[in-house]
């Protein structure tokens, strides 16, 4: 507002700048996501044989019982995920906000360092644990027990729900804390015990956050690919369907894996449009004139809260606990020995320097990119609305809807020919880490935009300040936190990113979590296990810092 | 020389016209309010003013300075905004301070401005805390002494008060008057309280859907208004659209609405059937034996006790009349539903054309 109608003399300058910064913007969508997604609609439309247009592939897919049969798992398991998600996340957020339960930052901070780490980690954790020659497994063999198999959807949704049930309970904790404590005491004063008042007031408010959790839930179980990959053995989701069928056709033309990659976009932007559809619909955000009070439980009812609270968290950190012991455990090869070394650290270091030099310098060099690029589009989203601006924004939320596996898919059919050759390179791999990180980015620089009162802007102007010198004594500096903390998670997700890399990688491009992929695969679980440790330090520094220094709470990394 | 000039300034907004032909003068050291409601172009004009918005038609003369292609960093406006504005991550200094810095000063004249900016709004003491340790009304006074530290041409008030509660608002008021009057800067206020606009300012300009209506000083304004428009917004009045009989007897004539029926003066009358009669409530006199003054009865409907008057809504003929009890607590309240007698004098009876709404008679200008 403010700096557009500064002077006519800047104005057209500053018209100059961001219309190329909108040009660029749509440059990107079309170079990064229409051309290789273009790429994938193309490959499912035409016949292996004669590479002419055909509908043989979608004719496969809906009457092959082995592609369908994917389709019918993924959304078992998106459904069941999303359901012990909540299960989980609905009493944790309800118990640490309305009762006094110790220690509720610890249990926040170990949640969202479980949500933040990679996740098949956590799946390969588990059959550590739970695994055929699991020590769980062999503690309750020993008594008498036999688990069941954890090989399959138990073990996908074990996994998942333990790991992303944080996106229910932080964002119900967050609707939670900022209900009016009026509402629900005009609620008893109107004669309403606490339980009626609760299942006709607390819970109706929150149920848009509790949705909006679940719709997130769903939608990371559905894209997910590390998890069923490691622990699924023959039960074939979407993500790793398309995987298996892309990495044994890619000889010959990619036909099937593009269609069951439409499938998953497909199935992905329902989950979106639900999305958008229910938080476009009333929010019951309040002024919060009044905090709801926190109770003090005695006795036997605070034992069990806290148990309950410390249950639910410690179960889901613990394959995490699980992989740091393993790191420190003496090995032979793929055999654990008696006894602790750091022998497994040893050989990370000496014998693949590269491939975590290669997770940090791709990551950083993503990371950079997407916060200079994400904020200039978010600004340019938030404070120019013009047409071309308006279109920009929904092309710039594609990646939203485009699931890692499919990403990889298309980029590599995409840039692996003229005109653009960036098979095989890193910039291959940076690229993906910057597209998929890129939304989240533009969204957080133009909602902190949204934050700063255009006012402000005027004032420094109005004090005789020119446009430039205000963006960058009052707005950047307003923006600042924002933008760091951001691009933190986005170099924590950049680190973790699997999906994407795995089929993008080459010898001299690997980086860490495909490398723990590898290792894990091979049966190499100690230096599986130190490399794991590692990006875990590397996510919980992250997130220190981002709530050290930058003051926000735990909600930032599931709102991101 | 007028310290501010504006000739035919015109500006849209897509299709909705937000200032139609618009000029003013005003004098060097006036306080001088735009007044109207929300929606009527007072804050579009002051921001005019400020450069935020550009005219499409139209001058701007500061100090006699054409400035319609100065940009807003350099019309040296000092701007008070409505929700303040102050800067969340600078301390009360930083933020006086910040136009200073622009301005190039020596750190020792920086400190000296900021500190006598500071001392006239009654913060010394607060320079290192920061905004988000202040009230709504500490964070104005820094608003404000940012604003005149840098010693601008013409202070921009933009509905200052507005955030701050009734009392704290009377506060504020007075001391934006004193400060202003004590330096004597040209000050442009902006505000839709028109109490407030009375009470702050040497002369008032009323607007509505972007055309000025009246200017004047706030006494003129309020006894003198010279439209229907004027005449309702500040303050409150009664208005009567009358029948006018044929005739004038003793320089008056009759206007009569059902059974009710005034005297009313025939200057300016001449040749019309209809009129609108308006008075204010507070003119109205209790009902005597005096000639020239015209009796009127109404319908007790509800009466409001204010403390100094009370006021009384009648109704009669369909049309609601309020008139002001003086001194309400030496006289006897008269029951809901009884008939109260009051008598409007022909002197305090405003004329207004039905058709155009302008004044007629005495007291019309033009």
């Amino acid at each position: 507002m403010s700096m557009e109608n500064a002077s006519l003399a800047k104005r057209s300058r500053g018209l100059n700048f961001w219309s190329l910064v909108i040009f660029g913007g749509f440059a990107i969508v079309a170079i990064f996501l229409i051309y290789p997604l273009f790429d994938i609609f193309r490959y499912s439309f035409l016949d292996k044989e004669t590479l002419k247009f055909s509908l043989s592939n979608w004719k496969a897919f809906l009457s092959k019982i082995y592609y369908l049969r994917a389709f019918w798992h993924s959304m078992y398991i998106a459904i069941m995920t999303t359901l012990f998600s909540a299960v989980f996340g609905i009493p944790l957020a309800f118990f640490t906000t309305r009762f006094r339960i110790r220690g509720t930052n610890l249990l926040n901070t170990l949640a969202v360092l479980a949500l933040l780490s990679p996740t098949f980690i956590g799946a390969y954790s588990w059959i550590t644990m739970l695994g055929r020659n699991g020590f769980l497994r062999l503690m309750f063999q020993a008594i008498g027990i036999n688990l069941p198999e954890i090989y399959g959807p138990l073990g996908i949704i074990l996994a998942d729900s333990l790991q992303y049930y944080p996106f229910i309970s932080l964002m119900t904790a967050g609707a939670l804390m900022t209900i009016d404590r009026s509402l629900e005491e005009a609620s008893e004063n109107l004669g309403a015990r606490s339980v009626r008042t609760f299942f006709s007031v607390t819970l109706p408010m929150v149920l848009p956050s509790v949705t909006g959790g679940a719709l997130i839930v769903f939608m990371m179980s559905l894209s997910n690919f590390g998890t069923p990959m490691i622990i699924g053995g023959n039960y074939l989701v979407l993500p790793t369907l398309a995987y298996n069928l892309f990495t044994s056709e890619i000889s010959e033309m990619p036909g099937m894996a593009s269609t069951v990659s439409i499938v998953l976009i497909l199935c992905a932007s329902v989950v979106i449009v639900l999305q958008q559809w229910l938080s476009s619909r009333r929010k019951y955000a309040s002024m919060l004139v009044n905090r709801p009070i926190v109770k003090q439980l005695k006795g036997l009812k605070s034992v069990l809260a806290h148990a309950l609270c410390y249950f639910i968290v410690f179960f889901s950190t613990m394959p995490l606990a699980v992989i740091v012991y393993y790191s420190f455990r003496k090995t032979s090869g793929p055999v654990f020995k008696p006894g602790f070394s750091l022998e497994s650290y040893r050989q990370i270091f000496f014998d693949i320097p590269k491939t975590v030099a290669n997770s940090f310098l791709y990551s950083i060099v993503a990371v950079i990119l997407i916060a200079s690029i994400g904020t200039l589009l978010g600004f340019v989203i938030a404070r120019r609305r013009n047409a071309a601006g308006r279109l920009l924004d929904p092309l710039l939320m594609i990646p939203y809807i485009v699931p890692g596996t499919v990403l990889g898919i298309g980029f590599i059919v995409a840039f692996n020919r003229p005109p653009l050759i960036l098979a095989g390179t890193a910039w291959i791999i940076i690229l993906t880490y910057f597209i998929r990180r890129l939304p989240y980015s533009v969204r957080s620089a133009a909602s902190i935009l949204k934050q700063i009162d255009p006012a402000l802007e005027e004032a420094g102007i109005n004090l005789g300040s020119p446009p430039g010198r205000t963006f960058r004594t009052v707005t950047l500096p307003l923006m600042q936190g924002g933008i760091i903390s951001g691009a933190i998670m986005s170099w924590v997700t950049s680190m973790n990113e699997l999906s994407a890399s795995i089929l993008l990688y080459v010898g001299g491009t690997m980086t860490l979590p495909i490398k723990i992929y590898l290792s894990v695969v091979d049966g190499y679980f100690g230096t599986a296990s130190a490399m794991s440790t590692i990006l875990f330090v590397v996510t919980g520094i992250a997130m220190f810092i981002v709530n050290k220094y930058f003051n926000r709470g735990s909600e930032t990394f599931v709102g991101a | 020389m007028a310290s501010i000039q504006i000739v035919g300034l015109e500006k849209h907004f897509g299709d909705v016209k937000a200032l139609s032909d618009i000029n003013l003068e005003i004098e060097k050291g006036e306080f001088f309010t735009l007044l109207g409601p929300s929606g009527c172009g007072k804050t579009t004009l002051l921001r005019t003013i400020a450069g935020f918005y550009h005219q499409d038609k139209g001058d701007i003369y500061i100090d006699g300075e054409l400035i319609n292609k100065v940009p807003a960093y350099q019309r040296n406006t000092g701007m008070v905004f409505q929700n303040y504005a102050v800067f969340p991550h600078m301390s009360v200094y930083d933020n006086v301070a910040y136009g200073l810095r622009v301005r190039k000063f020596t750190k020792e004249e920086i400190l000296r401005k900021v500190s006598a900016a500071l001392k006239s709004v009654h913060l010394e003491g607060y320079e290192q805390r920061t905004p988000d340790k202040l009230s709504g009304g500490q964070q104005q006074r820094v608003g404000l002494a940012r604003a005149m530290a840098i010693q601008p041409r013409v202070l921009l008030f933009d509905e200052p008060l507005s955030n701050l509660d009734a009392k704290l608002r009377i506060e504020m008021r007075e001391e934006i008057r004193a400060v202003q009057k004590s330096l004597g800067i040209t000050s442009i206020y902006v505000t839709h309280d028109q109490e407030e606009a009375l009470v702050i300012s040497d002369r008032i300009a009323v607007m509505n859907q972007g055309v000025i209506q009246q200017i004047g000083a706030p006494w003129e304004i309020y006894s003198n208004p010279q439209n229907t428009f004027v005449a309702y917004f500040v303050g409150k009045i009664n208005m009567l659209k009358m029948k006018l009989e044929e005739g004038a007897e003793g320089g008056m004539r009759r206007a009569t609405l059902g059974s009710m029926s005034l005297r009313v003066p025939a200057e300016g009358t001449e040749g019309r059937r209809e009129i609108i009669a308006a008075f204010r409530p507070e003119d109205v006199l209790e009902a005597g034996n005096d000639r020239g003054v015209n009796i009127m009865v109404g319908t007790l409907q509800t009466v409001s006790f204010m403390g100094s008057v009370a006021r009384f809504e009648l109704l009669d003929e369909g049309q609601e009349i309020v008139i002001d009890r003086h001194r309400p607590r030496e006289v006897d309240m008269p029951p809901l539903g009884s008939k109260v007698s009051f008598a409007v004098h022909a002197d305090s009876t405003l004329l207004f054309d039905p058709e155009t709404g302008h004044r007629i008679g005495k007291g019309a200008k033009r």
